[in-house]
Parts: C-alpha cells; structure tokens; sequence
C-alpha cells in the first residue's frame, strides 16, 4: 500500500504533538448499572460457571458472563467481540485480570440468549471462540507471555504451550469441582514476566547451556560492566580475546561451571546469545498464590527440573499439569489451594502422591538463603 | 548491517540507526543524528550533553544513569527531552555514538 500519512509531519516532529494525556478514564465506558451501583454492591452468586451476579442495595443485579479470552489476538476477532456487546450488552464488555473476556447484562432473560450466541461461534478448526467458564473452583485463563511471537530471550513458546495446556484442562475451565481455584501461568523465560513465581502452577522456559560468545562484536555492541553486574552468580569477568585474525579486542571471558544459564547477560548483551533447541526446555513449578486468603500469599517451589519442548502439542509438560490437578482435586480438602495442600501434607508426600522425580535439581543452592529451605528437624515421613 | 552516507562519509548502523562501533563516530555522525532526530539547531547544550555522555563511556564503559548525566551537564530530565525529543537513550546515546541501550526498555 501507498504511503498514507496521519498528519504527522516529520520535519516538524514536535509540532501540534499531544503528549502525557494518560489512559481514558474508566468510568468513561461503564455500563449503567454499574455506573448507577458503583460502590453499593451487597451481594453476589455464581449461577453456574461462567455466570455471576451481582445484587446492589437498590435491588439491581447485573449478570456477568465470562469467556475464556486467548489474549493474543486479531482486530478482526475483537471486532467480533465488540458486536456481541453491541447485540446484548449495549456495546458495553471488560477484560479481566487473566485475560478473560466479561459481558454483563442487566436482567435475567439476557443471559441465556447470550450464553446461546456465545457458545454456538467457533472457528474454523473447530475451537469455541468464546467459551463460558472461568469462575469458582476450577482452572480460569494462563496468565502467559510472549514466546516466540515477539520476545528475544525465550527458551520456550508462551501461545502454544498455553493453548497445547488449556485444551488438555479444558473441563476444569468448564466446571467448579476442584477443592479451590487453580492459578496456570507460564513465562517464556526466567525474567518471569506475568505471575509465574506466584501461582499454583507454573511453566517456564528454561536453557540448560551457557551463552555463546561474539567475541568480535561484543565490546562494539555491549557496556561490558552492564553485563558483567548481570549476572547472579559472577560467572562473568572482563578479558582480553585474540580474533582469528590476530587481533586483540576487549571481552567478557564466562566461567562456565559457575553459570546456571539465566540468560541475563544476554538481555544486557546482544553477542551473548543462549538460546538452544535441544538444551531449552521448561520447568514446572508449584504451590504458589497472591491472596492473603487462610494463609499469607506463597512463592511457586520447582517441582520438574525439565521436560524438553516438543513442539507442537508439548505432551509431557501437559500429561504432567493434568496429572498434578487430578491428584490435588482428589486429595485436598475444601478451600485448600495446591500449595497449602502440599505444605500440610508434606512435600515428600506431594511428590509420592503426584509420582514426581525428586532430582538433586530442586534442592536450592542460591547464597545463604538455599539453608532455609533445607529439612532442620526430624520431623518427616518415610 | 545497513550503511548511510552523510558529508562525504560512510557509518554502518544497525535497524535502529545505531552506529556499529564508538570508534567510528565523527562530527559529520551528530550532524546525521541531528537530521534524523527531529533536532533543529545543535546548540552549545546539544554538545555538553554529547560530551559528558562520551567522557563517561570512555572513563567507565558504561553509559551513565540518567540522574548522573542531569548532575554532571546540570540539565533536568525535562530539558533533555527538550533538547532531544527521543530522550537520554534513543536521542543523545545515539548521538554521541554509545551501544544500543539493552535490557527491558
Ligand atoms: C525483559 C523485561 C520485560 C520485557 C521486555 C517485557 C515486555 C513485554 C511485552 C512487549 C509485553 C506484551 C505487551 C502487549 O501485548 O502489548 C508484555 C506483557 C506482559 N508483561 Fe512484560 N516485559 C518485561 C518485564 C515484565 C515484568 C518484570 C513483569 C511483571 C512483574 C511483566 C508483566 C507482564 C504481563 C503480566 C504481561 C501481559 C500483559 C497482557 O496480558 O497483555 N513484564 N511484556
Ligand atoms: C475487597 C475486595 C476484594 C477482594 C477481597 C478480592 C479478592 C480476590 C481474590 C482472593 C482473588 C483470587 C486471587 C488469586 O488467588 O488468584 C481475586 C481475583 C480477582 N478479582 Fe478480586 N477482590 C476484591 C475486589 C475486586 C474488585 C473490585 C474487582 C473488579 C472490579 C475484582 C476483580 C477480580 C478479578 C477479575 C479477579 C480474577 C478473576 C479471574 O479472571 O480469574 N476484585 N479477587
Ligand atoms: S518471560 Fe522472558 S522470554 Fe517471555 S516475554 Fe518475558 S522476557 Fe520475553
Ligand atoms: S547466563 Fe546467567 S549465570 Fe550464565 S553467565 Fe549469563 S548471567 Fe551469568
């Protein structure tokens, strides 16, 4: 296509310029009743799941109806979206915290229409585009990231394992018969963008090589001390490297044995690359959660040091997410999430229970604070 | 990686206009910069800044954090932006010939 210009003028470009206007304010686009109830909430139910509502102190209810959201998405499905909204909701929806979609609706005879016309779209492989679900005890929406869509430091996919994932929990998402909700989320790599370190479940991509080194670009392309204060465990220190040809550049020399292939020197330094389609992987972790609910919020624990990536349908790292949830649902009491569930009944139990490998992998060894999370009592079961 | 000709001279960039290597960079590179930066006129200011930014390279390998380049050249943040619409990194960095700034930016 042509050039078609905004009215942008790039010879002038600070002029007629419109800066630090922040976001729209969110009472903008309120539906009325929740603009006419805001703050007046008493009560609400889940009807069933993918159903809330909500009852105010005026005696209004509004019904909201959450779909499963796949976050990464066309403008032409989000069109899709804004007419469903246009036909039941009066052009009126939200996006939750996980991605999920919601439409509300004011009375109780909109509901089941909507539902209808929700559930009846699919694509053309046959996925539903807007599946009913997400409430209560089950499993709601991956909070997930980039992958290989966008990022340059993954070690593994973020859409296709969460979709690989998803299909295999996909009646979890449709019920509420788990002992509590069960939070899923995946980063691509360690940076942990999203809530990996913080759910019940987590994947995370993960390499198993130490970075490769440019020696002839690197000190061209890097703030040599950025990437050497990158890096954890000091596996890094500066050096004199002779080329091929004889002559002497400035370098980082990496002690290899002290590198447990975090990747942060390459996020500083572009002539570190990492990334390897047989050493990278994921791991799984779990036992995390945000809420202050019973007990106070916990950090997920690695609980597989690796499954490989195997692309499309990753089967080991799905069989293995299953399996977890089977075993929680059929042995945790009620209210209990995963990670208070295996804190009761003791981690060497979760791991006989959910058949897992204990590996030397998950014993921590990261500075002063890996003793802690070593066993100081005779306390344990056989 | 891509070249451009400017005064009679030749720089490799990379794809975000980027100059290759510290060492290659000349007056006639600012003059480049300063086109495509959007910048009207290099002032006295325009050249502090570049100064400070390659005295600090030079003497640490490292850019400098924004709030030591406002103390040395005595710029707020703000008069940065004035002087470099792109700001610190994408506009005086680039300018001064320093590496890509990295990391999540
Ligand atoms: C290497 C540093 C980081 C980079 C390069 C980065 C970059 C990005 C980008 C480009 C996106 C996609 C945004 C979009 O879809 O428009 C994203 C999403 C996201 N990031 Fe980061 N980010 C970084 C660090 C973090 C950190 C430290 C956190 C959390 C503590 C975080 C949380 C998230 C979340 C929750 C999303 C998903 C948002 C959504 O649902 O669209 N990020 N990140
Ligand atoms: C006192 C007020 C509130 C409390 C005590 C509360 C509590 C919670 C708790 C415990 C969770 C589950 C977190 C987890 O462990 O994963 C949650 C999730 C959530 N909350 Fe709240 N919340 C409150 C207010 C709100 C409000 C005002 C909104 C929105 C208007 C909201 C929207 C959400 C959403 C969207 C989720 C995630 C649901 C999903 O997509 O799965 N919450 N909240
Ligand atoms: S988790 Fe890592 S690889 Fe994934 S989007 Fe974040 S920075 Fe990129
Ligand atoms: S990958 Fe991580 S541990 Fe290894 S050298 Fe780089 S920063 Fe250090």
């Amino acid at each position: 296509m042509a050039f078609v210009s905004s009215g942008y003028n790039p010879a002038k470009p600070m002029e007629n310029r419109i800066t630090d206007i922040g976001p729209r304010k969110y009472d903008e686009f309120y539906p009325p009743v929740i603009k006419k109830n805001k703050g007046k909430w008493l009560y609400h139910e889940i009807l069933q799941p993918g159903v809330l509502v909500h009852v105010a102190e005026s005696g209004d209810e509004v019904y909201t109806v959450r779909v499963g959201g796949i976050r990464l998405m066309s403008v032409t499905l989000i069109r899709e979206v804004c007419d469903i909204a246009d036909k039941h909701c009066d052009g009126h929806l939200r996006f939750t915290t996980r991605n999920n979609i919601e439409f509300m609706v004011d009375s109780k005879d909109k509901v089941q229409p909507l539902i209808d016309d929700l559930e009846s779209r699919k694509f053309k492989g046959g996925s539903f585009k807007f599946p009913v679900g997400g409430t209560g005890a089950g499993v709601t929406n991956i909070v997930h990231t980039q992958g290989w869509i966008h990022c340059h430091t993954p070690a593994t996919d973020a859409s296709g394992p969460v979709k690989a994932t998803m299909d295999v929990l996909f009646d979890d998402f449709k019920n509420m018969r788990l002992p509590a909700h069960v939070r899923v989320s995946l980063a691509c790599c360690l940076n942990m963008c999203g809530a990996v370190h913080c759910s019940d479940i987590a994947i995370l991509g993960y390499h198993r090589k130490p970075p490769l080194m440019d020696h002839e670009y690197l000190d061209k392309m890097c703030e040599i001390p950025l990437a050497i204060a990158s890096c954890p465990t000091a596996a890094l220190k500066p050096g004199k490297v002779e080329l091929a040809d004889g002559t002497s550049v400035k370098s980082i020399l990496v002690n290899e044995p002290r590198c447990m292939f975090c990747g942060n020197c390459y996020t500083m330094c572009p002539s570190m690359p990492l990334a390897d389609t047989e050493g990278d992987g994921i791991v799984i972790m779990a036992g995390g959660k945000v809420s202050n609910r019973i007990s106070a919020p916990k950090f997920s624990k690695v609980v597989v040091a690796f499954f490989p990536n195997e692309v499309p349908r990753w089967p080991q790292t799905t069989n293995c997410i299953k399996n977890m949830i089977e075993v929680y649902a059929a042995d945790a009491r009620k209210y209990e999430r995963l990670g208070e569930w295996a804190e009761r009944i003791g981690w060497e139990r979760f791991f006989e229970k959910c058949e897992l490998d204990f590996t030397h992998h998950l014993i921590d060894d990261f500075r002063d604070p890996a003793y802690y999370t070593w066993r100081q009592t005779t306390q344990f079961k056989f | 990686m891509p070249t451009v000709e400017y005064g009679g001279k030749t720089f490799t960039v990379d794809e975000d206009g980027f100059i290759d290597s510290f060492d290659n960079w000349n007056e006639e590179w600012v003059q480049l910069v300063k086109e495509a930066e959007g910048i009207d006129e290099l002032t006295d200011e325009h050249w502090k800044t570049v100064q400070v930014l390659q005295d600090y390279y030079k003497k640490n390998g490292i850019a400098p954090m924004v709030r030591i380049l406002s103390k040395v050249t005595g710029f707020k943040l703000k008069h940065i932006y004035e002087l470099f619409p792109s700001g610190p990194g994408k506009g005086a960095c680039k300018m001064a010939g320093l590496p890509k700034p990295t990391g999540c930016v």
